[in-house]
């Protein structure tokens, strides 16, 4: 199967998804950070999504069953949501750290817009392609 | 179906609760020299991102993004601080008028909590508005 969208655009994309999922999971620390007892999550796909990306550049798999081993692509990732093993709980059970959520959050929305640029500029030359480098840019 | 409203609806959840939360602090304040009041504390607990019916239904959104809510808000059990006021109709046999256990500094910290947890959760929705704007920008 030819697929009109690489690799690294299947994963820009991925990306914004799993980086949108984290923005809702941090939000969720920050309201809860005066509830008794809740416990800050904390969500990982980095390595996850580096794997999948190394699976297509080292391994080369030709096969059009999905449920083969090999077939998995970087719009395959899935986030791994769990409860932040690195909390410390207060005197309420709450294991929000608020100063450490807003970095979160911060570095997770400077991440996204990377791959928002990224994914713009290989959409641009994908279309530049199209129209035979002229067209209506 | 996890999208920056899911987001921006967690985060108004904290700003509701963490308003109600001043709401019964300037109570608080307000009453400190209230005889007979007492102090009135706001009960935060967490609760699920669920938009409809459909969503609890599939219950795809699962349980790692929780909004807040203030499920109670319950008085303070500590005893009241008694001053002696033998002229005062609401004193007891014994002289001592009934004044609410209320610490003006504690009212204060937790103000300055909620102040601070209101803004964090500002900051929140901007940035997932910020975010929601960017991805726009894909289709110009």
């Amino acid at each position: 199967m030819i697929k009109v969208f690489d690799p690294t655009i299947r994963a820009l994309n991925q990306d914004l998804s799993l980086r949108e999922q984290n923005q809702n999971v941090i939000a969720g620390n920050i309201a809860n950070a005066d509830t008794p007892g809740y416990k800050a999550k904390a969500v990982s796909f980095e390595h996850a999504m580096r794997e999948a990306l190394d699976m297509q550049d080292g391994v080369k798999l030709e096969t059009d069953d999905p449920e083969q081993f090999g077939s998995k692509g970087p719009e395959d990732v899935q986030a791994d949501v769990y409860d932040d093993p690195n909390g410390v709980e207060s005197l309420d059970g709450n294991t929000v750290d608020r100063a450490a959520e807003m970095a979160k959050m911060k570095e997770n929305q400077i991440l996204y817009n990377a791959s928002v640029e990224s994914l713009r500029k290989k959409l641009g030359m994908l279309e530049y392609g199209i129209t035979e480098g002229g067209g209506n840019k | 179906m996890a999208d920056f409203f899911s987001s921006m609806r967690v985060s108004a959840t904290g700003l509701d609760a963490q308003m109600k939360r001043m709401n019964t602090v300037s109570s608080n304040i307000a009453n400190a020299e209230t005889p007979g009041y007492k102090r009135k504390d706001a009960e935060f607990t967490a609760t699920p991102d669920r938009e409809s019916f459909g969503d609890i239904l599939n219950n795809k959104m699962d349980e790692s993004v929780q909004g807040v809510v203030v499920s109670d808000v319950h008085e303070d059990e500590r005893p009241p601080k008694l001053v002696y006021k033998p002229d005062d109709p609401r004193a007891n046999a014994e002289g001592y008028v009934e004044m609410p256990n209320v610490n003006p500094v504690e009212e204060m910290a937790d103000m300055i909590s909620a102040q601070r947890s209101y803004e964090a959760n500002v900051t929140a929705i901007g940035a997932a508005t910020q975010m929601a704007n960017k991805a726009l920008e894909l289709g110009r």
